[in-house]
């Protein structure tokens, strides 16, 4: 029963990740539409910089 | 019925998502400086909040529960909020640049959004049904929606106003936040 739940766990974990990596890739691949090519947002909160909207990343 | 009305205007007002219990403050202070920006971002939350909340209450009551794997719930609501938000970044891109323009650049900020993770936690903690469900995953974000767009306008007249030096900025924003969170308390006796 243990190790019938920890494959079911790795099942699971492994089929989150790879609809993740999936739709991360497809996001990455379909072409922004016309005139959002360099979006910003008005952002000055937290200053973290991994976050993808941080100005850091301008500079 | 009145039960979910309670719910509703709990979960809008009186348990504030922002003002009462401190979740989503990195946007709530990053994204209030213009209106504009603050029905932008509080649109693409409570669009993501809603969806999430759908997808993760079936996965929790339909794969993690019968596989005795409830533990995982964590790793996996971060797992399908980060995947929800590629997959509407993806589709809006496709369908409606117009709404992209708008929302596009709040999304990916979206998955790092701790009100998105409570909402999809509390529904499982609290056992809520399915209507209790989707009232409270409603009404949280416009909660959230509706304090971010107030405290929006506010600043943007404390842009224009007299100031003192050292409160510029933050401090006041701070302050107004403080006001407000008193405010909204006193929803407390509606219910």
């Amino acid at each position: 029963m243990e190790l019938k739940s920890a494959l079911g766990a790795i099942v699971v974990f492994g089929s989150l990740v790879g609809v993740y990596i999936t739709l991360y890739k497809l996001n990455k691949k379909t072409p922004l539409p016309p005139g959002c090519e360099d979006l910003k947002a008005d952002c000055e909160g937290c200053h973290d910089y991994a976050c993808t909207n941080n100005p850091h990343h301008e500079r | 019925m009145s039960e979910l009305i309670t719910l509703f205007v709990t979960s809008v007002l009186i348990n504030n998502v922002v003002l009462n219990q401190f979740l989503g403050m990195c946007p709530f202070m990053g994204v209030s400086k213009k209106r504009s920006s603050a029905i932008g971002m509080g649109l693409a939350v409570i669009f993501v909040i809603v969806v999430a909340a759908l997808i993760t209450y079936a996965i929790y009551y339909w794969i993690l529960v019968p596989l005795n794997l409830q533990y995982m719930d964590l790793i996996a609501f971060i797992l399908v909020i980060a995947s929800l938000v590629q997959l509407t970044e993806m589709f809006i891109k496709k369908t409606s640049p117009a709404l992209y323009k708008s929302l596009g650049v709040y999304l990916p900020l979206i998955t790092t959004n701790c009100v998105v993770l409570n909402v999809c936690l509390v529904n499982i903690s609290n056992s809520y049904d399915f209507a209790h469900m989707l009232v409270y995953s409603i009404g949280t974000p416009i909660g959230f929606a509706l304090v971010l767009y107030i405290f929006s306008t506010i600043r943007e007249r404390l842009d224009i106003a007299n100031v003192p030096n050292p409160l510029k900025g933050n401090p006041i924003a701070m302050i107004v936040a403080a006001i407000m969170a008193m405010a909204f308390s006193g929803f407390a006796g509606i219910v």
